[in-house]
């Protein structure tokens, strides 16, 4: 599936997570910003790539700034930010969800 | 427990002056008409009846971001005012957001997921969303040579006296980046301006023109290019400027000498070539080169556009090259009624 816009979803409060995405060309490159990178870092780039690869996204830049989210909050900002960006917010993806 | 975030109208006058004690009592105080009245909306937080956090945006800039600690969590009011601000821009379709701000606040922006342009004594510059500085970057060849040259230009027309700086330039360097400003504020739109810089410049063999950006004299970085402004102003945002210009476009495409037109005639300009004569040495030189001069005046791009207005075309293939000269003839009735729909020709 390809990224039709950039989109946005999550906020910058304690325990979200804001995550956009946005058109790639080289595969799912993350960037991530969070003060916990360093322990949660790789598992936060999991919870993100599983989502998009079960939506079948190959080529997206991904912007995250994570302000301490659980994996739950994570993955429902990413399946909004998804749905937002390729404009499939009316027909909700329920094999991902 | 925090509070909602919701719309301040400005344009009603008690709201307008409870935001603006509350943001002097933080030490704002530049409250200019031509500051207030670009911005296109503001949002508040209240406790009880207090104002305690708010925050503006204009275009794609966030302005006026002051929040109040007090009773609160540091940094709690301050996420949610740019939260809110970031998704109504969203809302819009823009998501490349750039914002101005005291270098003491520059690590909260940071901490929010923007990164640093530049930083001077007075302001620090910073930019969040889909888009970087590093993707524009990528999006300009690199030019071959051992020195080359750099040049921004809004060209609103391109004249001869525009072309007579890129000659000089293409003559003493190897090549030449003519970066053409990108923000649409001008009689020409940027399209028009871009196509007559390419069509002025298409012999010089040398010469790469490419569009400037986000990063180049464009309303996010330098709105007092487009704004009348105080001197202070012009100085600070030009200083910002001149450092991306030097910290990021320079270096990464090499450029070793700014080239400027000498400035007689416009205040903005002339602070902003002394303020590259600062800031660019030494790793980038600045060389000014004297204006070209035509019936005893210097050439300029707002007497181009005064002869459109007055309607008079006599002497206009003194002042550009014919290139130029057959676009204004053939869109001279739609560039007069520009101007009569009230697109202002004394500025930049």
């Amino acid at each position: 599936m390809e990224i039709k816009k950039t989109a946005l979803a999550g906020t910058l409060e304690s325990s979200d997570i804001q995550i956009m995405l946005s058109k790639g060309t080289n595969g799912i490159q993350i960037d991530l910003d969070s003060e916990v990178a360093k322990s949660f870092g790789d598992d936060i780039r999991r919870v993100i790539t599983t989502v998009l690869t079960d939506f079948n996204i190959t080529d997206v830049n991904v912007k995250a700034v994570d302000k301490g989210a659980l994996d739950c909050v994570i993955k429902a900002r990413t399946i909004a930010a998804a749905q937002r960006a390729l404009d499939t917010v009316n027909e909700p993806a329920w094999e991902v969800l | 427990m925090a509070g909602q975030v919701v719309d301040l109208y400005l344009n009603q006058e008690g709201t307008f002056n409870e935001w603006q004690t509350f943001l002097q009592s933080l030490g704002i105080s530049n409250f200019s008409t031509t500051e207030t009245s670009v911005i296109d909306e503001t949002v508040g937080i209240f406790d009880g009846d207090r104002l305690v956090a708010t925050g503006s945006v204009s275009n794609n800039v966030l302005k006026y971001i002051g929040v109040c600690n007090q009773n609160q969590t540091q940094g709690t009011y301050f996420n949610m005012i740019v939260t809110e601000l970031l998704a109504r821009l969203a809302q819009r379709g823009i998501f490349h957001v750039f914002v101005f701000t005291k270098p003491q606040y520059s690590q909260s922006f940071q901490h929010l997921g923007f990164s640093e342009l530049a930083q001077s004594a007075d302001g620090a510059l910073l930019e969040t969303g889909d888009v970087t500085i590093q993707t524009y970057l990528d999006t300009i060849p690199q030019l071959p040579g051992q020195s080359i040259a750099g040049i921004v230009m809004n060209a609103n027309p391109f004249t001869r006296g525009h072309r007579y700086l890129v000659e000089r330039a293409a003559e003493e360097a190897d090549a030449v980046y003519v970066f053409v400003v990108n923000t649409d504020s001008s009689l020409f739109t940027t399209e028009e301006r871009v196509g007559l810089v390419t069509a002025g410049l298409a012999d010089l063999n040398n010469v790469l023109v490419v569009s400037g950006g986000d990063y180049m004299v464009s309303y996010a970085t330098f709105p007092a290019y487009f704004l009348t402004s105080p001197e202070k102003e012009i100085t600070y945002q030009t200083t910002l400027d001149a450092r991306i210009f030097k910290n990021w476009v320079a270096k990464e495409r090499h450029i070793t000498t700014r080239y400027v037109g000498s400035e007689p005639r416009s205040r903005t300009t002339a602070i902003y070539n002394s303020v590259l004569q600062r800031e660019l040495p030494p790793e980038v030189a600045v060389k000014v080169i004297e204006r070209r001069s035509a019936n005893h005046d210097v050439i300029s791009a707002r007497t181009v556009r005064e002869m459109i207005a007055a309607d008079d075309l006599t002497h206009l293939a003194v002042l550009v090259p014919d290139t130029t000269a057959k676009y204004i003839q053939e869109h001279l009735t739609d560039l007069q009624k520009r101007i009569k729909k009230g697109m202002k020709i004394d500025g930049n």
